[in-house]
């Protein structure tokens, strides 16, 4: 039997297979439930034990509304939902992860936990600790705010803890989808139930620098220094039926409190308030973002009683704006640099945190809250606010309100640095491969770049940028095609992006064997293991050619079972592609449970005696793309009429077994570790050149000849 | 009438007009254990549900004598909840009503919607006019203008007034239209006194004879679990104390207060009108009405609260087996 008739009959069989799985995959898909919400009402009632009561669902959308008993009527106090329902987007294992999210009536995280995630580096690997502690973060944060994923321990370090979670590092891509996740659902539940989520995250409203020199008395009269005058009769009305009068009455014509209050970051009314150091040095002290109101209390009763501790939050004071609280802390300012007409009486500027999402040209409130008490021995407080608008024309400020990229730009801008380097590379490597003659004439060069360029491949690619190519994302891909549709997790991952593109363009060139050979970390590991252990002269290993035949069809197995599995929506295929030793030895660094230890150095060792044993025989990203790789235009390795026959020097020296003893190359099994390529254009080594030289004639190199 | 108001006052406030005792009696319901011994003794269980509608929360409790009854009878419940905000609440931007408002027209409109506005136009003919489901105008001008620190001048108020009137409301079975332009209908002033009837006609469908139902406005039948009679709680206002408590209480009852969804801290501006003067009525601070449908007892209290104790309590007499108490403004 020729060689392409051989050929041709196992194009038959593949096709036979294929078509196989497909009907398979056909039927199966029709039983598959659709991805949903999975608790229900027992779910939702064992997350949310009493004494909370879950209520009905909602008829729209599938929220709970989470309520609690208090003197007889029912609260909300949080709308629990799962995030699968509103936000589908696919981790890096292809499947979206679906987190049980409880958001209160203000917009912060009551709960979040995660239900189900197929997320692979914590699957088996890091294992879910991490990635629950990781989602508990959100208890407390506000879904008003853009949450960021920062490095590990970013929060520890300064960085924003209101839009901050700490990171995990090696699983960058999977806290992105799960943020993504967290935020999307969130605000898509906001958006129905607690009125915001459409405009207001991210907005920045900033006061134009414009100054106008005005006097306080017009300041006062635009209503831009508010005074607001409670007078005891409001306070009455609003303790009206509770049956308590104010203990401490005054005539019935003062103000009961007076207040002066006034957003001093607009530089016409901040600077005309402190003057002008004082106000840069208040709007330094509050920094990129932040909001500063100036309450001045003279009445009868203050808001800021002589107890207040400077810099605390006051509590008769509440800033509100849109129905919800604005988070806001007296900034112990000293009362010279307020201006000397203002009203005399107790004062605070309050600093509000660009983290509060408040938006200074919208109106907002000031509530002060009055208390008064019931009985003598233990008396029974009972609270009443009373509550006054202010505003500001919408023109003083300046509104920013941010494009929404999604999260993924962030990862490319983050790992530019990366990106540039390793495209370095690339592009040094693509000129060294592809100009055969130069190998020859500096072979000592040619071994030191090898093995320099398999450092940086084990070193940066790996264990640095993580960008290890593995099945994982095969099995994404086949998810996203299958289930999900959404092929978007690819993006979070720009390093390996950017290595699995020129990896496919060098598939149609060369082959397998550019990613192979080259950009492997872990077979990068294997080849410096074998070069370290040279001096130990281990022999390796000949294994039998009927053997090395039936062991290299091992992979495609593995890799049909994976896909096939992935395809079918099984989570088998997140157990299946742990075959490959990657996550243990590049992503983890060999820190994971013993027995993924002992089996990525087992392969290492194994890698001794047959030398990449792994990758010849049961790496599954091998076998995908050397059948990929059967779409290779070049047959670019030159041979001789006489490779083969008589000649046997490239066949016995190729360390992959790539070399049928025809002479023909095996690309699918071709590592480009160009070897071969260099023995046959040196007329030292190549058999067939000595000869020639030696009677006297030039050989002719022949063009690549059929296999 | 009490429109809408989805941002400004938490819900919570405007549940303390009327709860008192059966927030006690609901937790015994299913609480401590004598009560339960006695209620297992007579063979009856209850349940609890709670929910959101009518953008305030609502709980239905049920007795059964075995607990796979609750399931079904609270899906039902629900749904007939739902059908009644699909019909006529405000807070859904895409209910019959909503529609009708934005459009002046509706064709083939839902017949609970029907049923409702058919009541309130007659209970509006039977006020002379002091209930009035179209002020819906003035409450976009009163919470347009608190929204910006204002209240609304007399003209605004004049402008407002002249597009409310009951009589320029038409009902047909294929359709309802509004013969002036800029008018609104509001059914708040009865929407949650008629869910509180359809969702007993649902537990009656049911076989469940002992219920208490919260709507916003109530409604209960038979007794609790163990026997002793339901009882609601009038609180006293603006504290947590009860004032007075209705017991036995079956039936229906609603309540209209100046503090559910105020425009002033001193409550003189709130969410009932007077159709006549586009300003909040002066007389009274609460209105509590019992009634023989929830639909009845809610009509009545805002009707009864915008003609004042006398006129109102004569309005109220006209219908067999209500009873109205109001609490004078302080």
């Amino acid at each position: 039997m020729n060689p392409l008739s051989l050929r041709g009959s196992r194009d038959a069989a593949w096709a036979t297979l294929w078509r196989f799985l497909a009907g398979i995959v056909a039927a199966l898909l029709w039983l598959l439930p659709a991805q949903a919400g999975t608790l229900g009402r027992a779910g939702m009632e064992k997350n949310f034990p009493p004494p909370l009561v879950v209520g009905e669902r909602d008829d729209r959308i599938p929220v709970w509304p989470i309520l609690k008993q208090e003197a007889g009527s029912y609260e909300v106090i949080a709308y629990a939902f799962e995030s699968i329902d509103f936000a589908r987007i696919p981790g890096f294992g292809g499947t979206a992860p679906n987190l049980l999210i409880a958001l209160a009536p203000d917009g912060t995280f009551r709960d979040a936990k995660v239900i189900t995630h197929h997320e692979p580096v914590f699957l088996e690997g890091l294992g879910s600790e991490p990635l629950f502690a990781f989602v508990e973060q959100y208890v407390g944060l506000s879904a008003r705010q853009p949450i960021r994923v920062g490095r590990p321990n970013a929060r520890a370090a300064g960085a924003a803890p209101a839009t901050t979670v700490d990171g995990i590092s090696m699983a960058t891509a999977s806290t992105r989808v799960i943020n993504e996740t967290m935020l999307t659902a969130s605000l898509a539940v906001a958006r129905e139930k607690l009125g915001f989520g459409a405009v207001n995250s991210g907005l920045r409203v900033e006061a134009k620098p414009d100054f106008e020199p005005l006097t306080l008395a017009e300041l006062e009269r635009r209503g831009w220094l508010k005074r607001w005058r409670v007078t005891p009769a409001e306070v009455d009305a609003a303790f009206a039926g509770t049956g308590l009068s104010d203990p401490d009455p005054g005539p019935a014509d003062e103000a009961f409190a007076d207040l002066a209050i006034a957003y001093l970051n607009v530089p016409t009314i901040g600077r005309t308030i402190l003057g002008e150091a004082a106000y840069a040095r208040l709007m330094r002290e509050i920094g990129p973002g932040g909001h500063a109101v100036m309450v001045v209390s003279s009445g009868r009763w203050s808001p800021l009683p002589e107890d207040f501790v400077l810099g605390s939050v006051p509590d008769r004071l509440t800033l509100q704006q849109g129905g919800l609280t604005v988070n806001a802390r007296d900034a112990a300012w000293e009362r010279r640099d307020l201006a000397p007409d203002l009203p005399a009486g107790p004062w605070t500027i309050l600093k509000i945190g660009d983290a509060a999402g408040f938006d200074p040209s919208a109106p907002w409130s000031l509530s002060v809250k009055v208390t008064r008490e019931r009985g003598q021995i233990f008396p029974e407080k009972v609270a009443r606010e009373i509550a006054t608008e202010y505003r500001l024309p919408p023109d003083l400020f300046t509104r920013e309100v941010p494009d929404a990229g999604p999260s993924w730009i962030d990862s490319w801008r983050a790992r530019g640095v990366e990106l540039g380097i390793i495209a370095a590379a690339l592009a040094l490597l693509v000129p060294v491969l592809s100009r055969q003659e130069a190998l020859v004439a500096r072979p000592q060069a040619f071994s030191l770049f090898r093995l320099g360029f398999l450092a940086f491949t084990l070193g940066f690619i790996g264990w640095y940028a993580q960008a290890q190519l593995s099945i994982v994302t095969l099995v994404g891909a086949a998810r996203a095609a299958f289930h999900t549709g959404d092929f978007g997790f690819l993006l979070y991952d720009p390093p390996s992006l950017l290595i699995w593109a020129f990896v496919l363009v060098t598939l149609v060139i060369w082959g397998r064997g550019t990613f192979c050979g080259w950009l492997c970390p872990f077979g990068a590991l294997q080849e410096f293991a074998a070069w370290l252990a040279r001096p130990l002269r281990i022999r390796q290993i000949t294994v039998p050619p009927r053997l090395d035949r039936a062991l290299r069809q091992v992979k495609y197995v593995g890799l049909a079972a994976i896909l096939g599995a992935a395809i079918l929506g099984s989570p088998l295929a997140d157990s299946l592609s742990e075959i490959e030793p990657f996550k243990t030895s590049i992503t983890l660094y060999f820190v994971r449970s013993l027995p993924f230890v002992l089996y990525a150095l087992g392969l290492i060792v194994l890698n001794l005696f047959v030398y990449k044993g792994f990758c010849r025989y049961l790496c599954p990203l091998g076998a995908s793309l050397a059948v990929a790789g059967r779409l290779r235009l070049l047959d670019w390795i030159p041979r001789r009429a006489e490779c083969g026959s008589p000649c046997q020097l490239c066949k016995v020296r190729c360390r992959y077994g790539a070399i049928a003893p025809s002479g023909r190359i095996d690309y699918p099994e071709c590592f480009q570790c160009m070897d071969c390529v260099t023995i046959i254009h040196d007329p030292t080594q190549c058999v067939p050149q000595v000869l020639a030289a030696k009677r006297g004639k030039r050989a002719v190199l022949q063009p690549v000849a059929a296999e | 009438m009490s429109p809408p108001s989805p941002r400004l006052r938490p819900v919570a406030e405007r549940r303390r007009v009327l709860l008192g005792g059966f927030g006690a009696l609901a937790a015994l319901a299913a609480g401590p254990a004598a009560f339960r011994a006695l209620a297992e003794e007579r063979g009856r269980r209850a349940a609890t549900r709670a929910g959101l509608a009518f953008g305030t929360t609502v709980s239905l409790t049920l007795v059964a004598d075995g607990s796979d009854r609750f399931e079904p009878a609270f899906r039902d419940a629900f749904s007939a909840i739902r059908a009644v905000e699909a019909a006529g609440s405000l807070f859904r931007p895409e209910s019959a009503l909503s529609r009708l408002n934005r459009d002046g027209t509706l064709a083939t409109p839902d017949p609970l919607l029907l049923d409702m506005l058919r009541f309130a136009l007659t209970l509006a003919e039977r006020s002379g006019g002091a209930f009035d489901p179209t002020v819906q105008p003035l409450w976009t001008l009163w919470s347009e203008a608190t929204a910006k620190g204002e209240r609304p001048g007399p003209s605004a108020r004049a402008e407002a007034v002249a597009r409310v009137g009951w009589r320029h409301v038409r009902v047909e079975e294929t359709g309802i239209h509004f013969d002036r332009p800029g008018m609104g209908v509001t059914l708040n002033g009865l929407i949650q006194g008629f869910a509180a009837d359809q969702v007993m006609a649902a537990l009656k469908a049911h076989g469940i004879a002992d219920a208490f139902v919260d709507t916003g406005e109530f409604g209960a039948s038979g007794a609790h679990a163990d026997g002793s009679p339901w009882r609601l709680g009038l609180a006293a206002h603006g504290a947590d104390a009860m004032s007075d408590v209705i017991a036995p209480f079956t039936g229906f009852a609603a309540t209209s207060g100046d503090d559910a969804t105020i425009f002033s801290p001193d409550r003189r501006d709130h969410h009932i009108f007077d159709p006549a003067t586009g300003l909040s009525p002066t007389a009274l601070s609460r209105v509590t009405v019992t009634a023989p449908s929830g639909l009845l007892a809610d009509g009545l209290s805002t009707a009864a609260f915008v003609m004042g104790a006398q006129a109102g309590r004569e309005l109220v007499q006209l219908y067999s087996g209500c009873s109205a108490r109001f609490t004078a403004k302080v």
